[in-house]
């Protein structure tokens, strides 16, 4: 049964005192010969009994077939000669794929290899390849025996299969080939493990603290657990020399196993935003109660407790897999697809596991499958976290955008409070103006309106009028809003010319009519008003004027206004001076307080000129 | 013989008015009031052919007055008497139905001849009077936001003429000069004004109708 090197010729030729004539055939071009028989015999003697009658057995050897409850040692022998080695200058060899739990290698009688530890706390190489070398110097001419002392535990002893006592096919060649041989196998059984054990430590702690800190993601904290507690069932694989006997270490083994579940049945519930509190309370209980069921079975009836175990807690992790991925397929979330290949995958790799375990099938397949769970695991912390990446991306975002609104909304609320103060002072100081015009008009207003008509004297009556309306006036110049100088015009028009016509004087008017941006303040529209009435006053009463023209411009800032009549003129004083009875005076003083200045040309028969001159910027800056 | 009510409070000035009233309608019944709430009362029991409202008043606003002769006696001829000539006080009493308005203190002689027109049909209109219709007709065309209420208010507006009128009053022209410019009588002038405040008076109803039924249905 050669498994390799086609190519080379007979380098190498072994005999095999047991197996010589089976093999002798193909041992002319084998490189390495594999081993499929040797003598056993079940002893503790300190080297093989060779007193003993020992039968050929079949490797390999699966103690639970060939010695059910036996916990060792077993003594292997086989016997080789290698002739012609010592002009070939190798190395021999001899690779051990698989023995547990452990092994001593004699060579002619010689120790020539420990696995270490041989009584309790036994070390563990159940997932150890060995590799032998065979020094030379002790590989005799003739047959040689090789002698292999195996201690392990009875399959009930163990809680898996992978572990009950036993010893697999034995391969002898050149140690470079087997090197290869075994460095693959280590990379697989141990060097693997180690990996996968790691990252699932680093990222399931990391996860769990994430899920820890935020009680929404409880999902991400099972997860975490799961995977941590897979990392350190998974470091059995690896880690040979425990402090603790192999009942103890079984055990505890065993009882992480109802945690992992929980972790597992949890997480998935969580993630499908499902909790109930039954599930809450049933799985740490059954976490206590199967520790205690297995103290109760003993050691010796660790394995079939142990796989009735793992039978429920598989199927407790498959149902809450269904349930996950029923209503992620209701929800037709679109992590549905991925996420269910991943369980079914694991899904698969326990199956293969189990179905391993139960038949005891080694091989390939079943190292892909042991590796194949904690990788899904890895893949779907990875899917998990790149979910929770794209959360915090999104949470960032968002705060990103609230923050935004919140600084909008501060400097509008700021802005605002700002015009509402403005708006308030604005608004008590119009009310108080309001209230002060409204007390003028009711008690004022009322008392000069009662004199105006109930007077005998014409003259009082006027002067109370002539009051009123400048009381009015100067309520508005308190009140009053900034008056367009176009919609002022049309004031001042329609007083001049109705008054004037009502005395029977031709009057003409002429301003621009063109729309004109100014504004007159209140004040400067009311003293502007006051000034034409004046002189419209004077006008009708003194002048006896037939016309009267009024013209206003608008030029370089300044408006003009001149009223010009045809009536007799203002008569000298003595001192030659214009008339001061005829309201000039205040009408000079009203310009000069806009900063303007009227000016009156006047002749007896030659009538009145009076031009009103008035800085509209001045007029309109005036409050 | 015409019904004609008078709300003053001052009674000097009440008095003086009775006078220049009689004076103008010889065959007048004259009902006087001081206060508002006399009036109303005068109101629900007489019918009136003219109302001389004055708008400030010890227990409210003419104004109510002048809504409340509208509201159930809307043939009558409420005309504002007041010392107060500017549209902040005018405005609402026009809105409210008044046709005109009348400062008191003026001469006897030209209140009466401004009577006599009111009561011939030719009401007064001031420039900041004209300027105020036109920005509330300006501001009413605009289109409404609450467009489903809106629907429910009866669409009143201006005609171009009747804008014309109230440019041409804002910017100082007399309506004997918008006659001429226009190559209308003084009647059809009038009618123009009357029209215009008529207008006024039934948008500004709608509009209160409209506010008191959101009111209402907010108030539920």
């Amino acid at each position: 049964m050669s498994r390799s090197g086609w190519y080379h010729g007979p380098h190498l030729l072994l005999c095999l005192g047991l197996l010589w004539l089976a093999c002798a055939s193909a041992l002319a071009q084998a490189q390495t010969v594999k081993i499929h028989a040797a003598q056993a015999v079940e002893s503790d003697s300190p080297g093989f009994p060779a007193d003993r009658s020992a039968p050929l057995v079949d490797l390999p050897d699966d103690w639970s077939a060939s010695r059910p409850g036996s916990n060792g040692p077993v003594w292997y022998r086989l016997t080789f000669t290698a002739p012609g080695l010592r002009e070939k200058g190798e190395l021999l060899a001899l690779y051990i794929e698989h023995v547990c739990t452990n092994l001593q290698v004699y060579l002619n009688g010689q120790l020539i290899h420990s696995g270490g530890q041989m009584s309790e706390p036994i070390t563990q190489n159940c997932n150890h390849p060995q590799l032998i070398s065979l020094p030379a110097g002790l590989i005799g001419p003739g047959l040689n025996s090789l002698d292999i002392k195996v201690v392990g535990h009875a399959l009930a002893r163990v809680a898996s299969a992978h572990r009950a006592g036993g010893l697999s096919a034995l391969e002898i060649g050149p140690k470079s080939v087997l090197a290869d041989k075994h460095a693959q196998q280590v990379a697989l059984t141990v060097a693997v493990p180690q990996a996968v054990s790691a990252t699932l430590l680093l990222m399931g702690s990391f996860m769990f603290v994430l899920g820890w800190m935020n009680r929404r993601e409880s999902h991400l904290a099972y997860f975490g657990a799961l995977s941590v507690g897979w990392a350190i069932v998974e470091s059995r694989f690896w880690l040979r020399n425990l402090p603790v006997d192999n009942a103890v270490a079984e055990f505890l083994l065993c009882a992480m196993l109802p945690l992992l579940t929980w972790a597992s049945v949890q997480f998935l519930l969580r993630y499908a935003q499902y909790r109930h509190r039954w599930i809450d309370i049933a799985m740490p209980l059954q976490a206590a109660v199967m520790p205690a069921t297995l103290l109760l079975a003993g050691p010796e009836r660790l394995y079939p407790m142990a796989s009735f175990w793992y039978v429920l807690l598989a199927l407790q992790a498959l149902a809450a897999a269904a349930f996950y991925l029923r209503t992620q397929y209701h929800a037709r979330r679109r992590a549905f697809w991925p996420m269910a290949l991943l369980l079914c995958l694991a899904t698969a790799a326990l199956a293969v596991e189990y179905a391993a375990q139960k038949f005891g099938i080694r091989g390939l397949l079943m190292q892909l499958a042991q590796t194949a769970t904690p990788v899904m695991m890895v893949l779907v912390g990875l899917r998990l976290l790149q979910q929770q990446g794209r959360a915090l991306q999104a949470a960032e975002e968002s705060k990103a955008h609230l923050e935004m609104r919140i600084r909008e909304a501060t400097a509008e609320i700021e802005h605002n409070f700002t015009q509402l103060a403005e708006l308030r002072v604005e608004k008590v100081t119009e009310r108080e103006r309001k209230r002060i015009a409204a007390d003028l008009h009711d008690d004022l207003g009322a008392k000069l309106l009662t004199i105006v008509h109930t007077s005998d004297s014409e003259r009082i009556s006027t002067l109370a009028r002539e009051a009123l309306e400048e009381m009015r006036l100067s309520v508005r110049g308190l009140t009053g809003k900034p008056v367009q100088l176009i919609d002022a015009l049309g004031d001042w028009r329609a007083e001049v010319v109705s008054r004037l016509g009502q005395a029977g004087i031709e009057a003409a008017w002429s301003a621009p009519a063109e729309d004109l941006p100014q504004t007159l303040s209140a004040r400067a529209f009311v003293q502007t008003t006051r000034i034409l009435r004046e002189a419209v006053s004077n006008v009708i009463k003194h002048s006896g004027a037939t016309h009267c023209s009024l013209s206003c411009d608008i030029a370089d800032g300044d408006m003009q206004i001149v009223v010009r009549d045809n009536g007799n003129g203002i008569p000298m004083e003595l001192d030659g001076r214009l008339d001061r009875g005829h309201g000039m005076a205040s009408m000079k003083h009203r310009a000069k307080q806009l900063q303007g200045q009227c000016l009156v040309e006047s002749g007896p028969g030659y009538g009145t000129v009076i031009r009103l001159t008035l800085p509209l910027t001045r007029a309109t800056e005036v409050a | 013989m015409i019904n004609i009510l008078l709300l003053e409070d001052l009674p000097e000035i009440r008095a003086w008015l009775s006078s220049l009233v009689m004076q103008v309608f010889p065959d007048a019944q004259i009902a006087e009031a001081a206060r508002v709430h006399d009036a109303l009362g005068l109101v629900s029991a007489i019918k009136f052919d003219l109302a001389l409202v004055d708008l400030g008043l010890p227990d409210g606003s003419g104004v109510d007055v002048v809504a409340a002769l509208r509201e159930h006696q809307p043939e009558t001829q409420s005309v504002v008497v007041t010392i107060h000539d500017d549209d902040e006080h005018l405005f609402p009493a026009l809105q409210a139905g008044a046709f005109g308005y009348i400062l008191k203190e003026q001469a006897r002689e030209l209140i009466i001849e401004q009577l006599q027109r009111i009561s011939q049909g030719e009401p007064p209109l001031s420039p900041s009077i004209a300027r105020r219709v036109m920005a509330y007709f300006a501001a009413k065309s605009k289109p409404q936001p609450m467009s489903a209420s809106s629907a429910a208010v009866p669409h009143v507006s201006l005609t171009d003429r009747e804008t014309e009128v109230l440019l041409r009053v804002a910017k100082g022209y007399t309506l004997p000069e918008i006659g001429q410019q226009l190559t209308l009588s003084r009647h059809t002038i009038a009618d123009y004004v009357k029209q215009i405040y008529r207008k006024l008076n039934v948008s500004s109803r709608a509009e209160a109708a409209l506010e008191a039924q959101r009111l209402g249905l907010f108030g539920r």
